[in-house]
C-alpha cells in the first residue's frame, strides 16, 4: 500500500439513533486498500446499521464517510460498494448469466438483449476474479450453496467496484464450501479489492482477516491487527468483560429417564447428531441464525425426512416414514419458527386456531366437533395465558404477535403432547408474552414433558434451558449444562469452536 | 442480526402498547355485525324495493316459484364450487360438468332407453371419477387448479358434444317420475327442497364436523395445516370429488327441468355460481366461503335481476349483472383479506 494513498473506506464519528435507541455512537472504521477487515459484535451491536448506512438505505445522524479519500453521502443507486447479504437474493429460476445481468445490466444491441454478450459477460466477471466460470446458461437453482455464495459475490463485483461488504456470507455454508469461499476472498484481496467481512464465526477470521473491529452496544470497542489477537481477546471485547462461564443462579437439574432419544440423526446437511432429552428437561439446541439446524427438530416431527439415524420416544421407535399426524398422535408437537407463515390461520377465530385439527376426533373426520369442550378449553387457555382479548371468537389477526404466539403454544398443549419442539418460541414477542411463554414451558416440563428449544436467541436458551447443545456446521460442537450454561458461554461456544474451548465444561 | 433485533424491539413496543390499551373491539364488533348480516339486509332491501315498485308481479307466487326453480341449479353449482374454494382451489369444470350430466340424463333415457335411476347412477359414478381426476391433477401432479379444472372442463364439453353430435336431444316420452322430480308439490318447488337438503348437509359438514374445519384451515394457511397434522392432499381430493358429485346432481335436476338435452348448456352457469360463492364469502362468515352466505347471494342475485327485468331491462343486462357482481365480490374479499393481512403483519398501535 502506498503511504500516500487514502484508505478505501474511512468512517469517522458516525452516529445513528432509532427513536430512543442509540444504534451507532460516534463510530470510526478504516478499511485499507486490499485489506480484509472483519467486523464482529453481538446481535444489536450496530453492525447492520453501519452496513445500511454504507448502502445508503439509512441516513446517519452525524459523521463522515470517505471512499478513496472523497467524502460521500451514500445513495443506494450510486454507492461504489458491492454488498453481498446473507440472503443473497438470487433468482433460482433464472440462469446464472441472467442473475449476473440483473445487477450488471443486460448487454443490448438494437435495443434488444444480446444473449451471446450476456453469457460472455458472465464468463468475464468470473474470470476477472480468477474463478473457473460455470456454464452461464445453467439455472441458479442447480448450484450448490457455496457456488451460489460465489455467484452472489461475482455478481456484486460485476459493477466494477473494488470495495465489497460481505454480511455473514458463510452462515449457511457447510465447512468445505466455506473454505472454498475463503480462497476466493483471498484471491480478491490479492487483486486489490477491499473487503468488509461481517461474521459471527470468530474462528474463520484467523487466517483470513487482516484487521478485526469489534462493536458493542453501538460503539467501536477495538480495532486491531489480527496478529495481536486471540479468539479470547475478541470474545472479551464483544462482551465487555471477562468470559463468565459459570452460572451462579444454578437451578437443580432434575434428570429423569430419557423420553426422547435421537441417535445418529442425519437430515439434509445436518448430522449425524445424537442426544436425548429426559422427561422434565428443557434442552436448548442453539446455533447461528441461517445455519439450518432447525431441520433436526423438523425431522423429529416428520416435516423433513431424515436420511439416517433413529428417534425413540419413550423407548418406542418413531419410524422415519411416520406422518406428521401419526407423530402428533404419539405425543410430538412442533411450534414452527415462522409464526405468520407456518402457524397463523389468518381470518380464523382463536378457538379455531387452538383447534385447527380437532384432537378428540383425530382420524374420525365425521364425528361432530365437541364445541362445548372446545369452548371450555379455549376459555381455560385464554385465562391461563392471559391472552388479550379474552374472547375465543376474536380473529387471530387482531392479536399482537405475543398473544398470537400464546395461542400457537396453546394449540399443542391441548393435544396433550409429551415432547415439545419449540422453534424460536419468543422471537418477536413482547416482554410480557415472553415471560408467560417461558412460564408455560417450565410448567410443561415440571409436568413431565420433554422440551427441545431450537433457538438462536442465546439469552433465551441461557435463562430457559437446563442444558444446551451447540450446533456448528451440522454437528454438536459443544454442550453446556447447569452451572456452565451461561450467556457468555453460549456466545463463546457458538462463535468459536476452538478445541481449547471444547474442554470447558 | 442487529437490524432484526431492532425491528423486533420496535414490534414489541407496539405490541405492548396494543395489549395495554383496551382492544379495538367496539369498532370491530360494529363493523363485524355489518359484515355478517350485510347480505341479509341487502336481500330484504331488494324484496321491499321491487315489491313496492312492482307490487303485483314481483312477489307473486308464480314469479317466486319460477325464480326458485330456475335458481336451484345455480345454487347447487355454487355449493359445489364452495367446497374446493374453501381450500383456495378453483373448480372451473363445474359448468361443463353440469352440461354433460344434463345431456347424458336425457340422452341415456331417449337414445339408450335406460330408466332414469340407472342413467342417474351412471352419471353420478362418472361425476365422482371426474372429481377424482380434478383432484389427482391438482394434488398429485401439482397442476394449478385453475388450469387443471379448465382443461378437464373443456374435455367434458367435448364429451357432451361428442355424445350428442352437437345436436339437441329432445326429451320425448320421458318417464313421469323423472319430469315430476322438479315439479311443484303443494306449492313447494321441489328443486328448492333439494337445495335446502343439500345445503343443510353441507352446513353440518362445514360448520360442525372436523372435516369442514380442516378445509377452512387448509384455505387459510396450507403450510400451517400440514404442520398441525392435517392430510392436505386427501382433503383437497375429497373437496373436488364432492364438487363433481354435486355438479352431477345439479345436471340431472337441470335435465328434469329443461326436458331436453342441449350440448351448449352449462358454461353460462359457471360465472353466476362463482359470483354467488364469492359474494357469499363477504357475509355470515366474513372472509370465507360459507353455505348460508352462498344461498343468500344466489337469492339476492336472482331476485334483484328479476326485479330489474320487470322494470323493463333487456335480457343482456344479466351479463352486466353477473360480471359486475363477480368483480365487486372478489374485490371486496381481496380488500378484506388485505386489510386482515395488514392488521396481522404491521405492529399494532393502540
Amino acid at each position: 500500500m502506498a503511504p500516500t494513498a487514502p484508505p478505501a473506506v474511512a468512517i469517522a464519528g458516525l452516529s445513528k439513533s432509532f427513536q430512543s435507541t442509540r444504534a451507532l455512537d460516534r463510530v470510526d472504521l478504516t478499511i485499507g486498500r486490499g485489506e480484509i477487515h472483519a467486523l464482529v459484535g453481538e446481535n444489536g451491536a450496530g453492525k447492520s446499521t453501519l452496513i445500511k448506512i454504507l448502502a445508503g438505505l439509512v441516513q446517519p445522524d452525524a459523521g463522515e464517510i470517505r471512499i478513496h479519500g472523497k467524502p460521500v453521502e451514500p445513495h443506494p443507486d450510486t454507492v461504489p460498494i458491492a454488498f453481498v447479504h446473507q440472503d443473497i437474493g438470487l433468482v433460482d429460476d433464472l440462469s446464472i448469466g441472467e442473475n449476473v445481468a440483473l445487477i450488471a445490466g443486460y448487454p443490448r444491441s438494437w435495443g434488444m438483449i444480446a444473449w451471446t454478450d450476456v453469457w460472455a459477460q458472465t464468463q468475464q466477471t468470473y474470470a476477472a476474479m480468477g474463478v473457473e466460470p460455470p456454464d452461464p446458461r445453467a439455472l441458479v437453482g442447480t448450484l450448490s450453496a457455496a457456488s451460489k455464495a460465489v455467484l452472489g459475490i461475482v455478481r456484486a463485483l460485476s459493477r466494477k467496484v473494488d470495495i465489497v461488504v460481505l454480511d455473514e456470507p458463510t452462515a449457511s455454508l457447510p465447512g468445505p464450501d466455506a473454505q472454498h469461499l475463503f480462497d476466493i476472498l483471498k484471491r480478491l484481496k490479492a487483486s486489490g479489492t477491499s473487503i468488509l467481512y461481517v461474521s459471527h464465526r470468530l474462528n474463520e477470521l484467523f487466517g483470513l482477516a487482516d484487521t478485526v473491529t469489534v462493536f458493542r452496544d453501538g460503539r467501536r470497542v477495538s480495532a486491531r491487527a489480527i496478529g495481536d489477537l486471540t479468539p479470547d481477546d475478541i470474545v472479551r471485547d464483544m462482551l465487555g468483560r471477562e468470559l463468565e462461564l459459570h452460572n451462579h443462579a444454578l437451578s437443580p437439574v432434575a434428570v429423569g429417564k430419557p423420553l426422547l432419544e435421537v441417535k445418529g440423526l442425519c437430515v439434509g446437511d445436518q448430522g449425524p447428531l445424537s442426544f436425548s432429552i429426559a422427561a422434565g428437561e428443557i434442552l436448548g439446541l442453539i446455533g447461528l441464525r441461517g445455519a439450518g439446524y432447525e431441520a433436526v427438530g423438523r425431522a423429529i416431527f416428520g416435516v423433513t425426512r431424515q436420511s439416517a439415524g433413529t428417534v425413540h420416544l419413550a423407548g418406542v421407535e418413531v419410524e422415519p416414514g411416520l406422518s406428521i399426524s401419526d407423530r402428533i398422535a404419539r405425543g410430538i408437537a412442533l411450534l414452527a419458527g415462522d409464526r405468520l407463515r407456518e402457524s397463523a390461520l389468518t381470518g380464523m377465530s382463536l378457538r379455531e386456531n387452538l383447534f385447527p385439527n380437532p384432537p378428540s376426533d383425530r382420524g374420525r373426520l365425521w364425528r361432530g366437533v365437541d364445541r362445548q369442550h372446545e369452548d371450555r378449553a379455549t376459555r381455560g387457555i385464554l385465562d391461563r395465558f392471559d391472552v388479550r382479548p379474552r374472547n375465543g371468537a376474536a380473529l387471530i389477526d387482531w392479536l399482537s404477535g405475543g398473544n398470537q404466539q400464546k395461542i400457537f403454544v396453546g394449540r399443542w398443549l391441548v393435544t396433550g403432547a409429551k415432547v415439545y419442539i419449540m422453534e424460536e418460541p419468543t422471537a418477536g414477542v413482547d416482554i410480557g408474552a415472553k415471560g408467560v411463554i417461558h412460564t408455560i414451558l417450565k410448567g410443561l416440563a415440571a409436568d413431565g414433558a420433554a422440551i427441545l428449544v431450537v433457538s438462536s436467541d442465546f439469552e433465551e436458551v441461557a435463562s430457559l434451558c437446563e442444558r444446551a447443545l451447540i450446533i456448528g456446521r451440522g454437528t454438536i460442537t459443544g454442550e453446556l449444562a447447569g452451572a456452565s450454561l451461561t450467556l457468555d458461554g453460549l456466545i463463546a461456544r457458538s462463535s468459536l469452536s476452538a478445541p481449547a474451548l471444547e474442554q470447558v465444561q | 442480526m442487529s437490524e432484526r433485533k431492532l425491528s423486533n424491539s420496535a414490534l414489541n413496543e407496539g405490541a405492548t402498547r396494543a395489549t395495554a390499551a383496551p382492544p379495538r373491539s367496539t369498532m370491530h364488533i360494529l363493523s363485524n355485525i355489518v359484515a355478517i348480516y350485510g347480505l341479509l339486509v341487502v336481500f330484504i332491501f331488494v324484496l321491499i324495493v321491487f315489491g313496492a315498485l312492482r307490487p303485483h308481479s314481483f312477489l307473486s307466487v308464480s314469479n317466486v316459484n319460477s325464480i326458485m326453480v330456475s335458481q336451484s341449479v345455480t345454487a347447487m353449482l355454487a355449493l359445489a364450487e364452495m367446497l374446493p374454494l374453501a381450500t383456495k382451489q378453483f373448480d372451473l369444470s363445474v359448468g361443463y360438468h353440469l352440461g354433460m350430466a344434463q345431456i347424458l340424463i336425457i340422452g341415456l333415457q331417449v337414445q339408450q332407453g335406460l330408466s332414469w335411476p340407472v342413467a342417474a347412477g351412471m352419471i353420478l359414478t362418472l361425476s365422482v371419477l371426474v372429481g377424482f381426476l380434478n383432484g389427482a391433477l391438482v394434488t398429485w401432479l401439482k397442476i394449478d387448479s385453475f388450469i387443471a379444472t379448465m382443461g378437464v372442463g373443456t374435455l367434458l364439453y367435448g364429451i357432451s358434444n361428442w355424445y350428442s353430435n352437437g345436436e339437441q336431444i329432445v326429451g320425448m316420452s320421458l318417464s313421469e317420475s323423472f319430469t315430476n322430480m322438479t315439479g311443484i308439490v303443494h306449492g313447494l318447488p321441489l328443486p328448492a327442497l333439494y337445495v335446502a337438503v343439500l345445503a343443510f348437509i353441507l352446513w353440518i359438514v362445514m360448520e360442525r364436523l372436523p372435516v369442514g374445519r380442516h378445509l377452512y384451515v387448509i384455505g387459510s394457511n396450507v403450510r400451517a395445516a400440514e404442520l398441525t397434522g392435517i392430510r392436505v392432499s386427501n382433503h383437497i381430493m375429497g373437496a373436488f370429488v364432492a364438487s363433481g358429485f354435486i355438479s352431477g346432481i345439479a345436471g340431472i335436476v337441470l335435465g328434469s327441468i329443461l326436458q331436453t338435452g342441449t350440448p351448449s348448456v352449462g358454461p353460462e352457469y359457471l360465472l353466476p355460481a362463482f359470483a354467488a360463492t364469492l359474494l357469499g364469502a363477504t357475509s355470515i362468515r366474513p372472509g370465507r366461503v360459507n353455505v348460508i352466505g352462498t344461498l343468500l347471494s344466489v337469492l339476492v342475485l336472482a331476485f334483484s335481476f328479476s326485479g330489474v327485468q320487470q322494470l323493463g331491462a333487456p335480457f343482456f343486462v344479466q351479463y352486466f349483472f353477473n360480471g359486475g357482481i363477480l368483480i365487486v365480490a372478489v374485490g371486496l374479499s381481496v380488500y378484506a383479506a388485505r386489510r386482515r393481512q395488514r392488521a396481522a403483519t404491521t405492529p399494532k398501535t393502540a
